[in-house]
């Protein structure tokens, strides 16, 4: 009678000892495939910081390079005032129409820049320039993309 | 009468039960992440300058070009700036078309950043 009981309660908890490690089984492949998907996430989290840090450093690039074409544009203009002690005023005096010619043509290019830098569109002539003759000396970089300057 | 009050305990009890069959649903929350709204603005619309004639005046021909203003209907006036301040307008323009075309581009850049064109 005793030994039938022991048995019975051998197999028992044998059986409930299968099921736990069964129920103990299930949890832990839950949590591993809870685990591979935060794996992923984090990937997906990396990759996109990664992407976000190469877009704000090619952003600051382009930035810096247009700074430092503003400078330059400003230190042509000052050049053109000042080249070889060239006095405007002088000039204006002794070769009033040529002057008058000059500024006037100026003025137009330097509004066609700012139409440009207000988001205008270039025209076929703007994008085609190469030559020093057929760009917009006022701003260079921004009128005529395709012009490189010559050394 | 001893049936009578079975059948009595027995619809207590279904009476008492009955809401709790199936029991109560359990109300789920679940968020869904719903991106904000783009902003989507038109980029501004570029400017379209009219043209204006620069007029040189010295002390030489200031007489022939007031004759020339009055001959073609314009008032005889005009208003002027020295040679050193005809240098600094210039680059007073220059800065200004700079700042236009470094805020046009930090716009573009910023829609480019937080609005990227959706692949397709």
């Amino acid at each position: 009678m005793v030994i039938t009981l022991v048995l019975i309660a051998g197999i028992a908890g044998a059986g409930m000892y299968v099921m736990k490690l069964r129920s103990d089984n299930a949890i832990l492949k839950a949590n591993q495939h809870k685990l591979e998907t935060a794996i992923t996430e984090q990937n997906k989290v990396l990759e996109q910081q990664k992407q976000d840090f190469t877009a704000i450093l090619e952003s600051n690039k382009k930035l810096n390079v247009l700074i430092n074409t503003f400078k330059k544009d400003l230190q042509d203009l000052d050049k053109r005032f000042t080249k070889k002690n060239r006095d405007i005023g002088k000039l204006a005096i002794d070769r009033t129409k040529a002057i008058e010619r000059i500024i006037n043509k100026a003025g137009v290019n330097a509004a066609r820049c700012i139409e440009l830098a207000s988001g205008a569109e270039h025209t076929p002539e703007e994008l085609k320039a190469t030559l020093k003759s057929e760009i917009n000396p006022e701003c260079p970089a921004l009128a005529n993309p395709n012009y490189v300057p010559y050394q | 009468m001893y049936h009578i009050n079975k059948i009595f305990a027995l619809a207590i009890i279904i009476l008492l039960t009955g809401c709790s069959i199936g029991g109560e649903k359990k109300i789920k929350i679940f968020s869904v992440e719903k991106p904000r709204e783009k902003l989507d603005y038109p980029m501004p619309t570029a400017l379209q300058l009219e043209e204006l004639k620069w007029i040189i005046i010295t002390s030489e021909n200031a007489q022939e070009v007031f004759a020339k203003l009055e001959a073609a209907g314009i008032d005889p006036v005009l208003f002027g700036v020295t040679d050193k301040d005809y240098q600094v307008l210039s680059r007073n323009f220059a800065q200004i078309r700079q700042k236009l075309q470094e805020t046009n581009n930090l716009l573009e850049e910023y829609k480019k950043y937080y609005e990227p064109e959706e692949k397709k």
